[in-house]
């Protein structure tokens, strides 16, 4: 589904990420862990078209999408939810929702979009008319997840969705993957929380210094022994 | 710029009017020095992320000051320049301890000089009995002297006006050596960093702000002495605010020859124009100016002298590769 | 003295509708594009004196005059945003803002070579209503209820429209919005093309109330900036509330004072706005 191969990316002159290759296969979770500055969200953004890629490609369904403008890779499928919880403060959460859908394919779908999304989220049905800043913390996490599924993708690019959120919350947060990937989405999920993203990972690879340090499956990751010191504290 | 060719061009300049040059070539290079002189003042400020569109106010304060003072009181341009220049920097300190004092940056700093322009120019206008209104008034004049800043012959003022000149460019020398330019670098490049490492940001700030106005407004008395005319269009309010904004920064505004680098092509191509097209067409000029001017903001960014200068570097410091 | 100060209430409380509209475009424009447009009050200027030459010069019908206006105006507003906006997108705010000022100085010039330095008016005769003591020019009853029309028109259109939502958007959180499927480029020469019609729209209500001069566009384009910052920059509904108040303030000063101390004292509140309260009346602390 999504083939990074070799990719350099840079601030300026600063290199972030040194020949990066990665893939997530159809319906596959892959989580990206790491340290702080490890090159996570670049991967994401370059993925996504709001970064240039120097070197290599990105290959999204086949197609070459390293050099597309993010609002094209959007319409082909592949949605990133940047960190933070970043919603679009002064609009309403039904308006956030609405513009998600704002691709030609999706708009024709936008109410049948707005029902499933209001099933799956029904907090977010609740407020629907209130402004997208008066929400918590983890409200407004899910509906910049669920704004990005109005895109109807195929591909879901979550950013630390649990960062900044209370340990009921990221409990919540992780369930509403979970029912994600049981909808069939494809999930690349850069996390912080480590223990909690293997457990509904497939695969998993780790980032440091903008390289691939580690990668494999679930199990092999877990096994590792420098991943069970540093990141499981085992 | 090598010390030699800064010494032949000096040489040049200081010999030039000797080689029987027409008194229309001394009055345009005249006028590039006075204007040049300002636009390197403006750029005391500018270069350190300070930028005044409003620098009328001062030019305005400095020529009007010492005009109604000689017109009236027979006050030497002298005296009117440390007078004016004094008003100014007073005018400088208030409305920069206001701004500094309240956080006023960036483009809310540039408005509100632009602003204050205004306000200046529409003061004189207010006051038409005593300035002439918009129409200006006309300085007394009383021949050659050297008292009263008055020449008869083109050939004195060139020779003040390049004084001034090189007294400012000596000046933009010395504020590079001193702690200031430390100081203001480091808050040109991040204000709140600098602030909270102990620089005194607000004495520095204000220290140069007054330098610059007070500088301003000894060029507009030069200018007006020069042409024995004020108006409150040409000294104060937007146009000339504007005017020097653009002349220092088409020529670069971070360097030292920038500023005079860039009013020496405006007046040169302003007058090639006036001279080839007429007056009627003096408003094509214009329009040859500011799209000129529009375009080099596009491409060239850091003026004409400046993007010069980067290039040389970058030249320089390719072999060590 | 209280009728006089009745009647420039009421004249300032009209005028301050299209005052609106201007505020409006300038708010749109910084909110979206995030670029102080200098020369907005010249835009202004040229669709007068457009309007001008169609009805002197052409002897077109008045209103198609009017028509053609905001058209070409619209159309400029693309082309000043393809030309100059969108190659400074990237550059330093200090370049966007003086080669927006250089734009003043080119527009103005270009009135004064094609038109002259004279006033240039056109003539259209409407009848003065009258209200008890206190007396409106039809032209500026109209040009207020037209900036209110068009001023309901352009919010419902942002509330509304999928457009509206995305320039919305876009003004909000751009790089989520590029996330979103969204265009910027286009919708910022889509925010330039409304803006460049609403100073279409604007010379076509100012046309019948003033006589154009190549520095008409400086006092309205200084005036803008003192209602924009007001209300706060960005701020539409602040812009709205703004405009009245400077409105109704340049009128009733006029009574009292000449001209220039009318303005000197709106220039004077500017620099106490952004002075104390840079986010404006409406606008939200830190919000700058």
């Amino acid at each position: 589904m999504l083939e990074v191969e070799g990719i350099d990316v840079f601030y300026g002159e600063f290199q972030a990420l040194f020949g990066l290759s990665l893939e997530v296969g159809e319906q596959e979770t892959v989580i990206t862990v790491g340290p702080n500055g490890a090159g996570k969200s670049t991967l994401l953004r370059a993925v996504s078209g709001l970064l240039p890629c120097r070197n290599g490609s990105v290959r999204f369904l086949g197609q070459p999408v390293h050099n597309l403008p993010a609002h094209k890779i959007v319409e082909l499928g592949l949605a990133h939810v940047p960190e933070g919880g970043r919603v679009f403060p002064r609009l309403t959460v039904m308006e956030n929702l609405r513009i998600g859908s704002y691709t030609k394919k999706a708009r024709a779908n936008v109410e049948k979009n707005l029902q499933e999304i209001y099933e799956l989220f029904p907090r977010l049905a609740e407020r629907r008319i209130q402004l997208a800043d008066t929400l918590s913390g983890g409200e407004r996490q899910m509906l910049a997840i669920a704004r990005s599924l109005m895109s109807g993708p195929k591909l879901i690019m979550l950013d630390e969705p649990s960062s900044g959120l209370a340990p009921l919350v990221v409990s919540m947060l992780f369930d509403f993957v979970g029912r994600i990937k049981s909808q069939g989405y494809s999930i690349l999920m850069v996390e912080q929380n480590v223990r909690k993203a293997l457990e509904l990972s497939d695969r998993a690879y780790l980032l440091e210094s903008g390289k691939v340090r580690l990668q494999g499956t679930r199990e092999e990751f877990s096994k590792e022994s420098y991943i069970r010191q540093a990141y499981l504290g085992l | 710029m090598r010390r030699w060719l800064v010494a032949a061009i000096l040489l040049a300049v200081l010999l030039f009017p000797l080689l029987k040059v027409s008194p229309y070539v001394l009055h345009i290079a005249t006028l590039i020095f006075i204007w040049a002189f300002i636009a390197t003042a403006w750029s005391y400020m500018g270069r350190f992320g300070l930028v005044s569109l409003g620098h009328g106010a001062f030019i305005g304060i400095g020529a009007y000051t010492a005009g109604l003072m000689f017109n009236h009181l027979a006050l030497s341009p002298w005296m009117g320049m440390l007078l004016g220049g004094a008003l100014a920097a007073l005018l400088a300190l208030l409305v920069g301890w206001a701004c500094f004092r309240f956080g006023v940056m960036g483009d809310y700093f540039a408005l509100l000089t632009l602003a204050l322009g205004e306000i200046v120019s529409l003061l004189l206008v207010a006051f038409r009995e005593q300035t002439g209104g918009s129409l200006g008034f006309t300085l007394k004049r009383v021949g050659s002297s050297w008292l009263y800043l008055q020449f008869e012959d083109k050939i004195h003022f060139y020779y003040v006006a390049l004084a001034f000149l090189v007294g400012a460019l000596l000046l933009w020398h010395w504020i590079d050596r001193s702690r200031m330019q430390k100081a203001l670098r480091a808050i040109g490049e991040d204000e709140v960093a600098a602030a909270t490492l102990g620089v005194t940001t607000i004495r520095y700030k204000l220290m140069v702000t007054m330098i610059s106005a007070f500088v301003a407004a000894l060029g507009g008395v030069l200018y007006a002495q020069y042409v024995t005319y004020l108006n409150p269009h040409t000294l104060a309010g937007v146009g000339p605010s504007l005017d020097i904004a653009f002349k220092a920064i088409l020529g670069g505004m971070f360097s030292l020859w920038g500023p005079t680098v860039g009013t020496g092509i405006i007046v040169l191509l302003e007058e090639y124009i006036r001279v080839n097209y007429g007056a009627k067409y003096i408003g094509l000029s214009q329009i040859a100016y500011g799209i000129a001017l529009v375009s080099l903001i596009i491409f060239l960014p850091k003026g004409i002298y400046g993007s010069l200068e980067e290039r040389l570097k970058r030249k320089k410091a390719r072999p060590q590769k | 003295m209280e009728i006089l100060l009745l009647n420039a209430l009421a004249n300032g409380i009209l005028l301050g509708g299209v005052l609106a509209l201007l505020a409006f475009g300038l708010n749109l424009i910084f909110g979206v594009v995030k670029v102080i447009h200098m020369a907005y009050g010249q835009c202004v200027m040229l669709g007068m004196y457009l309007i001008y030459s169609l009805k002197s010069m052409y002897e077109v019908p008045l209103m198609a005059a009017f028509a053609v206006a905001v058209v070409a105006m619209a159309l400029w507003g693309a082309l000043l945003h393809l030309l100059v906006i969108k190659p400074l997108l990237g550059a330093e705010r200090l370049n966007q803002l003086l080669a927006l000022a250089g734009l003043i100085i080119v527009f103005e010039n270009l009135a004064h070579v094609v038109w002259g330095a004279d006033l240039r008016g056109v003539r259209v005769d409407l009848p003065v209503v009258s209200m008890g003591n206190i007396f409106l020019k039809t032209s500026n009853l109209l040009a207020f209820l037209g900036a209110l029309v068009v001023l309901g028109i352009l919010y419902f259109m942002l509330q509304r429209t999928y457009v509206g939502l995305a320039i919305r958007a876009i003004a909000q959180d751009t790089e989520c919005a590029r996330l979103m499927g969204i265009n910027p480029g286009r919708i910022y020469l889509l925010t330039l093309t409304i803006g460049g019609a609403l100073t279409g729209l604007i010379a076509v209500f100012f046309s019948p109330i003033y006589s154009v001069h190549p520095h008409f566009g400086g006092s309205f384009t200084l005036m803008a900036f003192i209602i924009v910052v007001l209300g706060g920059m960005g701020n539409l509904a602040g812009g709205f509330l703004g405009a009245f108040i400077i409105g109704v303030v340049t009128s009733v000063a006029a009574v009292f004072t000449s001209t220039e101390w009318a303005e000197i004292l709106a220039l004077v509140i500017f620099i106490l706005v952004v002075l104390v309260r840079p986010q404006g009346l409406l606008g939200a602390r830190g919000a700058r």
